[in-house]
């Protein structure tokens, strides 16, 4: 195909809304590359330099010249609408598959058949996807000519990011032929994983990269370790900043947390993580229109998320890698002069951090139990099966089931609904693999600890030359550093605001899989809990460490949480409200939650009750892994002590929950011996309910 | 064992092979008959299939004009995607995939069926196994179970005997041979006309494969049964074993009879011998009226490895076999090769060797193919190779 320069600009001109706008270093070189089929090509440049009008004005030229659509595969798609946006305005017809959009993918699916989709945007987890394959894939997959991978990185093993789909994709990219035009784009790629995509992509592979450093800016790091601190410095600091940002964290829990603290500080903050669904959109577009102070985000705000005139990017943690960390970073200060990037490190992000790395793959006694699940089942399991069959957490059954499906050739693949054992084993260039990338991440987190301890004036350096980039032309940071300190008062807020994070508890509505058998119960469940509370999430900044120490040191729970949750009771107030108190009982820990239960009690002036009593010793919850165990495991463990039962609403106390079966069953008893309502009361949420 | 595919085998997969992962599939792939045209309008050019997939593509797409529609050649190379969606699909079964350009090739086959041979096999299991030859064991779908029983026996000899069995994984006396040697723990080799997809992850296989069973068939591994498929593979069965034994079969019906008659009066590649023992069977008879040979009775692993033994390469043995192809056409072969130890035009060869054009072409392709002949241009010569290498 040929490619039309006056075309190509004329394109870029109405995309870009500038009737002066001319391409960048490269742009142009890469379209022509692209359109005249010279062979794969890798496009490496910083974000913000315009990849996607590179593969938008290909793929209109390509287009335009009768050839067939494009499909580009992008981890993060919900970050391209204004990529999309841009396209639109050239006339490109733009659609997007995704998780989220399911309601449309009939018509997209019509569209695609009718060949009036352009290109196709989709995330790599769609490419395993049956659905996807025999609707849509298995229309174009005749006529497709040009793939698209944007975000190549996550192809190599030695990225920060290799997502397990890439692993699948990688295979596609290995058996396309070579007359297939590929265009692979990436902001960050050292030697390292250079090196892996030449492997993948090659032979004859051609790679054009620019310049890494942004010269806008100026980069700093603090060590504030505990989250008050951190929490206090960014409000104190916050006001102080011009223009809008971004603050990152770890954890969607932390992202609600900073940013329901800043809103109570009268910041126009707003959260923004995976869990955004819907607001996503809004949420953006209220950070481009400067509606917003800051987004406080996860790394769901990432990669392809565009604003030139981003003013800071604040991380309330440190992210486990480099090139995780100059993506987040390198948002800022694209088209203006200078501008921040403050990262703070804070005594729990090493857990975080660490948590990713160990949980990225299954252990090999994991990876047995599924694989024997499955051996003993001929016509396969559904995931929620094998939680029946398996003591792992639905998460690391799942994790398990997608990463060895992915394996190639495959221990287990999917059939249909359910999961079928192949004829081979997990080979051991598998858990080599799994090794070898736990050990590299540890690596990255260590640099990343590394980049904190330095002073101010070296991190850019730091930063490129840990890329692989050319260090040598960078220049000194163009503002000063910002003050370390922060107001004693600020920091007193902090931590009264982390001891107020008060959770709800939702009550479960249906009993597990195959029901429970000594209750004789299966199905919806008849008689449920109320929503209740609990003070904190197990070890978290607040009340967690006192909980912690209450039961596993002093055995006794302090007078400050009895009256904390007395507080919160009073917060809370739950209609009707309850008459009498009870408690879930423990043979490990017989006194514990009783002791605690009356002082709430009588903190409240309400009669305590013990209605309940354990008829059979069994493990603790917390060692069952997975929902359907840990039902199991209280089902026929709890009774009614034959107390009778008052009638009126009650507070069930307990110190830790996690699966919420205890609750769910004791209340099930109480209800079913009278009582009309029951609110579980409890110290901390100890994270694996879902 | 797919990886990495070259791109000869990529091109024709992506001309020949319906590469339907369970649904639809192109119904403007090119047929045997005409892959077998462009693959012979190939080699008179000097060009190999993985040029249309190079920066010369287009003009050799104009230049196969004469033999298929350039935009139909145009439109299946471009199915690059589904290519790869497909050999993803095969190598999570642990399926590979091999084209008549890939020297993994089984010769058998190549040189046996020559450009009747399948342009594209897929399979499952070791593919050196292939290579091995074998016992094959063929006979109906419905057999009494006295038949079964023979066939056991036979496939336990045959284990016993370390004599591949090679069948065609049908039920009946097929799945009996199979059975009876792998149960023994020997090897075999299933020529399959269908669903090697299933069959790749079938739990009575994973015991065997990929170490003692090898399946093989020349049709898209998500294939479903289809008389005409069944009866096109029998000739694999043949070509890739030494000596074929019928146990039972139909007179003048059913696919048995049909590849075994094909055998005798077609191809001649191995001695076909029919069952003497148990139950008279007119269709066994009518096989022996057409030339096939009798099984002798065979009751120890060493019995079985000497009637099961090929015929020596090179002599007219048996019902007329030789064990490389037909007698004339060794020696046609044989005279072309002894006059172009110079390098010879395609006139000087044909006044040489008294041939027609046709068929000196004919030989020359092959030749070339097998990599006896090396094709030199400018000018056209044809010189003798003193090693033989596998090529297109």
């Amino acid at each position: 195909m040929t490619f039309d320069e006056k075309r190509a600009l004329a394109l870029l001109r109405i995309a870009t809304q500038s009737p002066s706008a001319t391409f960048r270093d490269g742009q142009e070189a890469a379209i022509r590359h692209v359109v005249e089929g010279r062979g794969r090509l890798l496009v490496v440049q910083k974000t913000g330099w315009g990849k996607s009008f590179v593969y938008f004005i290909a793929t209109l030229l390509l287009r335009e010249q009768g050839a067939g659509p494009t499909l580009l595969v992008s981890p993060l798609l919900a970050l391209m609408r204004n990529q999309i946006a841009a396209a639109e305005r050239m006339g490109v017809r733009a659609e997007t598959i995704n998780s989220d959009n399911s309601e449309e993918w009939e018509r997209i699916e019509a569209a695609i058949e009718r060949d009036e989709i352009d290109i196709l945007l989709i995330s790599p987890e769609r490419l395993a996807n049956a659905r996807f394959e025999s609707q849509v894939l298995s229309s174009i997959a005749d006529r497709l000519a040009l793939l698209v991978v944007d975000e190549a990185h996550c192809i190599s093993d030695w990225g920060h990011d290799f997502r397990p789909h890439y692993r699948l994709l990688e295979r596609i990219i290995r058996g396309l032929p070579s007359n297939m035009r590929l265009l692979a784009t990436t902001a960050t790629a050292n030697d390292r994983v250079m090196a892996d995509l030449s492997n993948v992509l090659g032979p004859g592979l051609t790679v054009m990269r620019g310049e890494l450093q942004r010269d806008s800016l100026t980069l700093q790091t603090l060590r504030l370790p505990s989250q008050a601190e951190r929490l206090a410095w960014i409000a104190d600091r916050l006001g102080t900043l011009q223009g809008h940002g971004i603050i990152y964290a770890l954890t969607v829990r932390d992202a609600n947390l900073v940013a329901a603290w800043l809103k109570l500080r009268g910041f126009a903050v707003e959260a923004y993580t995976g869990k955004s669904g819907d607001d996503r959109e809004a949420l953006e577009e209220a950070l481009l229109r400067n509606e917003v102070k800051a987004l406080v985000a996860t790394t769901a705000l990432g990669m392809g998320y565009d604003k030139p005139d981003l003013a800071f990017v604040i991380h309330y943690q440190t992210p486990g890698s480099v090139v995780a960390y100059y993506q987040q970073v390198g948002r800022a200060g694209r088209a203006l002069e200078s501008a921040y990037g403050v990262l703070l490190s804070g005594e729990e992000e090493s857990d975080i951090t660490g948590w990713f790395i160990t949980s990225a793959f299954p252990t090999r006694v994991e990876a047995a139990h599924v694989l024997e699940a499955l051996d003993g089942a001929p016509d396969g399991l559904s995931a929620r099966a094998i939680m029946g069959a398996v003591n792992l957490s639905f998460g690391r059954i799942e994790r398990t089931l997608s990463l060895l499906s992915l394996e190639s050739p495959a221990p287990i693949i999917k059939d249909g609904s359910v999961w079928v054992r192949t004829a081979v084993g997990i080979s051991e260039s598998f858990w080599a693999r799994a090794e070898r990338l736990t050990q590299l991440r540890r690596d990255e987190q260590e640099e990343m600890q590394r980049y904190v301890r330095l002073p101010f004036g070296d991190h850019m350096a730091y930063l490129i030359g840990a890329l692989d980039g050319d260090a040598t032309a960078i220049s000194a940071p163009r503002l000063a550093p910002l003050p370390a300190e922060t107001s004693e008062a600020t920091v007193q807020a902090a931590v009264s605001f982390l001891r107020r994070s008060h959770l709800p508890i939702e009550p479960r509505l249906k009993w597990p899989t195959g029901g429970l058998p000594s209750l004789k119960v299966k199905g919806n469940i008849a008689r449920t809990a109320a929503p209740g509370r609990a003070l904190c999430v197990w070890g978290d900044a607040g009340w967690g460490t006192a909980v912690r120490l209450g039961k596993y040191h002093d055995g006794r729970f302090s007078d400050a949480i009895v009256a904390a949750l007395a507080q919160m009771f009073r917060e809370w107030s739950p209609t009707p409200a309850p008459t009498w108190v009870t408690c879930v009982p423990s043979v490990r820990h017989p006194t514990l939650v009783p002791d605690l239960a009356g002082r709430v009690a009588a903190e409240l002036g309400l009669p305590y009750i013990a209605t309940l009593t354990c008829v059979d010793a069994r493990p603790e919850q917390k060692t069952m892994a997975n929902s359907t165990q840990q039902a199991r495991n209280v089902d026929g463990s709890l009774a009614l002590s034959g107390v009778t039962v008052p009638s009126g609403p009650v507070l069930l106390v307990d110190d830790v929950v996690d699966s919420r079966w205890t609750l769910t069953v004791s209340a099930w008893l109480l209800r079913g011996a009278g009582c009309v309502a029951v609110y579980p009361l409890v110290l901390a949420d100890g994270g694996n309910g879902s | 064992m797919i990886d990495p595919l070259s791109p000869d085998t990529q091109a024709i997969l992506l001309l020949t092979a319906p590469l339907s992962a369970g649904s639809g599939g192109s119904r403007e792939i090119l047929t045997p008959g005409e892959y077998k045209k462009l693959a012979r309008h190939l080699h008179s050019i000097a060009e190999r299939p993985a040029t249309l997939l190079g920066p010369g593509a287009e003009a050799l797409v104009e230049s196969c004009r004469t033999v298929i529609e350039a935009d139909r050649l145009r439109r299946l190379l471009g199915r690059g995607l589904r290519l790869s969606q497909a050999l993803e699909r095969w190598r999570a079964r642990a399926i590979w995939v091999m084209s008549r350009a890939d020297a993994a090739y089984p010769r058998r086959l190549r040189e046996r069926l020559r450009d009747d041979a399948p342009p594209v096999l897929y399979g499952c299991g070791d593919q050196a196994r292939l290579a091995e030859g074998g016992l094959a064991v063929v006979g109906s779908r419905n057999a009494d179970s006295e038949l079964i029983e023979f066939t056991q026996r036979i496939g336990a000899l045959a284990a016993a005997a370390r004599v591949n069995i090679v069948s065609g994984g049908a039920r009946g006396i097929d799945s009996a041979a199979m059975s009876g040697a792998l149960e023994m723990g020997g090897c075999a080799v299933g020529v399959l006309a269908d669903g090697l997809e299933k069959a790749a992850i079938a739990r009575e296989y994973r015991e065997v494969l990929p170490d003692r069973l090898t399946l093989v068939s020349p049709y898209d591994p998500s294939a479903g049964f289809n008389v005409g498929h069944a009866m096109q593979r029998n000739k694999l069965i043949y070509a890739l074993a030494d000596r074929a034994l019928v146990v039972s079969a139909d007179v003048n019906k059913g696919g048995t009879w049909a590849g075994a008659v094909e055998q005798l009066e077609r191809w001649r590649m191995v001695p076909v011998h029919v069952r003497t023992t148990g139950a008279e069977s007119a269709g066994l008879q009518a096989l022996r009226a057409r030339g096939a040979l009798e099984w002798p009775t065979v009751d120890s692993a060493e019995a079985l490895r000497y009637a099961s033994a090929p015929s020596v390469v090179g002599r007219v043995s048996e019902n007329g076999v030789s064990a490389t192809g037909s007698v004339d056409e060794d020696t046609e072969r044989g005279r072309l090769l002894a006059m172009t130890v110079e390098p010879k035009s395609e006139r000087e060869i044909i006044a040489g060797t008294g041939l027609t054009q046709q068929r000196v072409r004919a030989l020359l392709a092959i030749l070339v193919e097998l990599g006896k002949l090396e094709r030199r241009t400018r000018p056209v010569r044809y010189v003798a190779r003193t090693q033989t290498v596998l090529l297109v």
